[in-house]
């Protein structure tokens, strides 16, 4: 098995940023009716009931991971595991808003735990500090319903792409630059994946401006596609790439087709 | 044939070309090239790049080889794979260039 002290460590630490958690197979109490007064007609308490007990993984807690998991945490998602290595940075702060300038130079997760925890206590957060790598990235996904790519760079995209479908789990992918932003909803067995639509990584530093409209855009996307998945509602941006020109204000799709003998996902249907 | 016409010794052809995101910022929304015929993907790049000069560096290498990581379509459908740029490219065809993004 996996060897990572990190995540045994940070499964210790859980129950410090851990809410009010309760039996997964109850009612909804009046405070979570309450609470979510104003979704509940969306899709009934039997929905609410299916993101209380929904699993998410949203990896990276910066530009992107700020609202995904922010809005995942208000609509009820009952258990958001957030990943990621790095502290806060004063230079995180025009677009990471789940971090504040006295947060500096706290570990991002724990930051972000904290926040999440305060806007909704019914939930459960699990803050991991660390990056996915070929030793964990199984472990990290394990008992997850959903991925969300809230990442910055291409070969951890690539790695959650693959346990993505090894595990068979929907994973979201989004990235930023600029005023430019790209979506697209990636289901195991049904969808080809992140290696089809972007098969060669673009070049560039890890550090593109980024406008924090832009990632909050982006991100909130990112929720809504997460929160369409699990209660399968609607439809979502399967087989191609949602591309956001903020600059422009257009929104355009670029198909995503199955690369012939495609690795990841060209033997899966 | 439509698209084309003569042009001293060289057939000439006009595709329409669509430009994405930071291409579109670069290189124009939507406009008509005209491109020496027999025209293949590379041939569209070149022809693209000579309307930027900054942006040429952002689609194509140090060698003229268009980026790797950019998405091309002709006519809506992906072009992908080690023969990408020879992919042949004919009068009126819609060719579209997108530049992935990496940030988060």
């Amino acid at each position: 098995m996996f060897k990572d002290d990190y995540i045994t460590l940070c499964r210790a630490r859980i129950s410090a940023f851990s809410g009010q958690v309760s039996g997964e197979n109850r009612m909804l109490s009046e405070r979570e009716r309450e609470r979510y007064l104003r979704q509940l007609p969306l899709f009934g308490d039997e929905g609410q009931e299916i993101l209380r007990s929904s699993s998410v993984c949203v990896a990276g807690a910066g530009g992107l991971g700020s609202p995904v998991a922010l809005y995942l945490a208000a609509a009820g998602v009952g258990h958001i595991r957030l990943l990621d290595p790095d502290r806060v940075d004063r230079s995180n702060l025009n677009r990471q808003i789940l971090h504040t300038d006295p947060d500096i130079p706290r570990f991002k997760v724990d930051s972000a735990a904290e926040k999440l925890v305060r806007l909704n206590p019914d939930i459960r957060i699990e803050p991991m500090p660390i990056a996915i790598h070929e030793g964990n990235a199984l472990l990290v996904a394990d008992g997850m319903d959903l991925l969300v790519d809230a990442l910055d760079s291409y070969p951890p995209r690539y790695l959650l792409n693959r346990v993505a479908f090894e595990k068979g789990i929907p994973l979201v992918h989004a990235a930023v630059s600029g005023f430019v932003g790209q979506l697209t909803t990636i289901i195991p067995g049904e969808t080809p994946c992140l290696r089809c639509a972007i098969p060669h990584s673009p070049e560039g530093g890890s550090s593109p401006p980024v406008l924090g409209a832009t990632a909050g855009i982006l991100g909130t996307m990112e929720a809504l596609e997460a929160i369409k998945v699990l209660l399968g509602m609607g439809d979502v941006a399967k087989n191609f790439l949602l591309v956001w020109d903020g600059m422009y204000g257009r929104l355009d799709q670029i198909p995503v087709e199955r690369i012939p003998g495609c690795p990841v996902c060209g033997s899966r249907g | 044939m439509p698209g084309v016409r003569e042009q001293g010794l060289n057939r000439v052809i006009t595709v329409h070309i669509r430009a994405f995101a930071r291409f579109r910022e670069l290189f124009g929304d939507r406009f008509d090239l005209k491109v020496e015929s027999p025209a293949t993907v590379r041939s569209v790049m070149h022809e693209i790049g000579r309307r930027n000069v900054q942006g040429i560096s952002e689609l194509l290498d140090h060698e003229g080889n268009v980026k790797k990581s950019v998405i091309i379509m002709v006519n809506r459908e992906r072009i992908s794979g080690e023969t990408r740029d020879d992919h042949p490219v004919s009068g009126e065809d819609e060719v579209a260039l997108y530049p992935p993004v990496a940030g988060g």
